[in-house]
């Protein structure tokens, strides 16, 4: 690559940096919302292995419910593109649910669930679900019709028009979706742990909260964006590596 | 039209049939799933704690919904002026952006305290990068041959952008305006479970502790009704005003 190509959001990226570490020199109230970034670089190193332990927990919740809300959300999307009066009775009804506040269940998840592991992929589950659904559908409805047309002429059954047509037409549209439901499972995990929970990087944040303990906040902040990125690094790799054919970016 | 919304009313009432006929049929205990006409009730008898909660959580939502967007579609005028600009902080801002929007709750308590502002700041961050990232692949989405006759009629960079690119980037834009509605109500009531003095966040999270299910369940349907009509609102409103799609 050419330096005027990754040159300047590096010195952006490194001029933001600097900025953040002058800004949290400064003397400023009761308590630092803004640490120096060398003060939370040396949390993280010194606290590694306690964030990491904390990142596989609720990278496990998170992945757990993602692939159990991707694999449900995928045979929803099929159920509704494949059958039409469900379709019509329900996928409306299905749109209307994605605007309420899904997390506000996660009080009430916790209390059917217990406090354990199982209550989180609950929430990941919930959340991770309803775009692929969406999107699933969207995509197996989105083939043009003369191209259907063509492949019923050579007798294609039901089956082979899904298998051959429909399914690697609406890949790239579901790929969006999952890319979109693994940064939502990871949400649902972190607030499910608000509400209950000993170990796991939500549970660490609300107490790093209460005691005011800014570095580590910020140090958490970190690790969350880290399984963030890493999630959407894995997905993207599938995604230009396996579903190139992509109309969708 | 009468049977086009006729399927979505009958599956309306088939889930409510199922919900109520399976609270009968399976004997589930209140606490685990209500009946509707008790949520309908409880929010009836609490209408005045469930006004003030929803009022609280509305004010948060729509001023930083407000904030968010005059933020959001500046950055993203400003960047789109210049592919050096975008090309610099794009990589930061998406960096921002990876981090779940709830791991930062904590620390916009810790600097607004626990009040309205620190919602505030949390549904202006959220919104803000949702309107802006639509707003830049709207931006770069406008036919750049387009772009050329306008300037080569000798047209300013600014004028282009404010009687061009803006209209016709003006659908992706109004998607994302569209998904933030939601996500300002989601993170106001989130923000709120976690720490507030008023809102329906907080109700929710003050009945769960109390074990209080049904002020829970009714809190959450208000919510939910609240988004679903602001929702509704907005779709109307985007098909009458920007009917250039």
């Amino acid at each position: 690559m050419k330096p005027s190509v990754w040159l300047p959001p590096l010195l952006v990226t490194a001029l933001f940096l600097v900025c953040w570490e002058i800004f949290g020199h400064l003397p400023m109230g009761r308590v630092k919302v803004v640490p120096p970034v060398s003060a939370i670089a040396m949390d993280i190193i010194h606290n590694h292995q306690l964030l990491l332990r904390a990142m596989l927990h609720t990278l496990t919740e998170a992945m757990v419910g993602f692939a159990a809300g991707a694999a449900f959300g995928f045979l929803m999307g099929v159920l509704f593109a494949e059958v039409r009066i469900l379709e019509r009775m329900f996928f409306p009804v299905f749109i209307i649910s994605q605007t309420i506040p899904v997390v506000a269940f996660g009080a009430l998840v916790v209390i059917w669930f217990g406090n354990g592991m199982l209550s989180k992929v609950v929430i990941a589950f919930y959340l991770t679900f309803f775009p692929v659904t969406v999107h699933t559908h969207r995509g197996l409805l989105s083939v043009e019709q003369q191209r259907i047309d063509l492949l019923r002429s050579f007798a294609a059954s039901r089956w082979t028009l899904f298998w051959r047509l429909r399914l690697p037409f609406a890949l790239p549209t579901i790929m969006t979706s999952l890319i979109l439901g693994s940064s939502l499972s990871l949400v649902g995990a972190i607030v499910g742990e608000w509400f209950g929970d000993t170990k796991g990087l939500g549970i660490m944040l609300v107490q790093a909260m209460y005691v005011e303990n800014m570095v580590r906040l910020w140090s958490i902040i970190v690790a969350c964006g880290v399984i963030g990125v890493g999630l959407y690094a894995v997905l993207r790799f599938v995604q230009t590596r396996w579903i190139w054919w992509g109309n969708e970016t | 039209m009468i049977a086009r919304a006729s399927y979505p009313l009958l599956g309306l009432l088939i889930i409510a049939a199922i919900w109520e006929g399976s609270i009968r049929f399976f004997d589930i205990p209140p606490f685990v799933l209500p009946p509707l006409g008790q949520i309908a009730e409880r929010i009836w008898t609490g209408r005045s704690e469930m006004i003030a909660g929803l009022s609280a959580t509305l004010y948060e939502a729509g001023t930083g919904y407000v904030i968010g967007v005059a933020i959001g579609l500046l950055l993203a005028i400003a960047v789109s002026l210049s592919s050096l600009a975008e090309r610099s902080v794009m990589p930061l801002f998406i960096a921002i952006n990876s981090v779940p929007i709830v791991a930062y709750v904590p620390v916009s308590f810790v600097a607004f305290g626990l009040g309205a502002a620190s919602k505030i700041a949390m549904v202006a961050l959220t919104v803000g990068f949702t309107v802006f990232l639509s707003a830049v692949q709207g931006l770069k989405s406008v036919d750049p041959s387009a772009v050329n006759l306008l300037r080569s009629f000798g047209a300013g960079q600014m004028r282009i952008i404010w009687m061009f690119s803006l209209p016709a980037a003006m659908p992706i834009i109004v998607s994302g305006l569209r998904v933030s509605i939601v996500r300002a109500m989601i993170v106001a009531i989130v923000a709120e479970m976690l720490g507030a003095y008023d809102g329906l966040g907080r109700i929710i999270y003050e009945a769960t502790q109390q074990v209080d299910f049904l002020r829970t369940w009714a809190a959450i349907a208000v919510a939910s009704l609240a988004s679903l009509v602001i929702y509704g609102v907005f779709v109307w409103c985007d098909r009458r005003l920007v009917w250039w799609k």
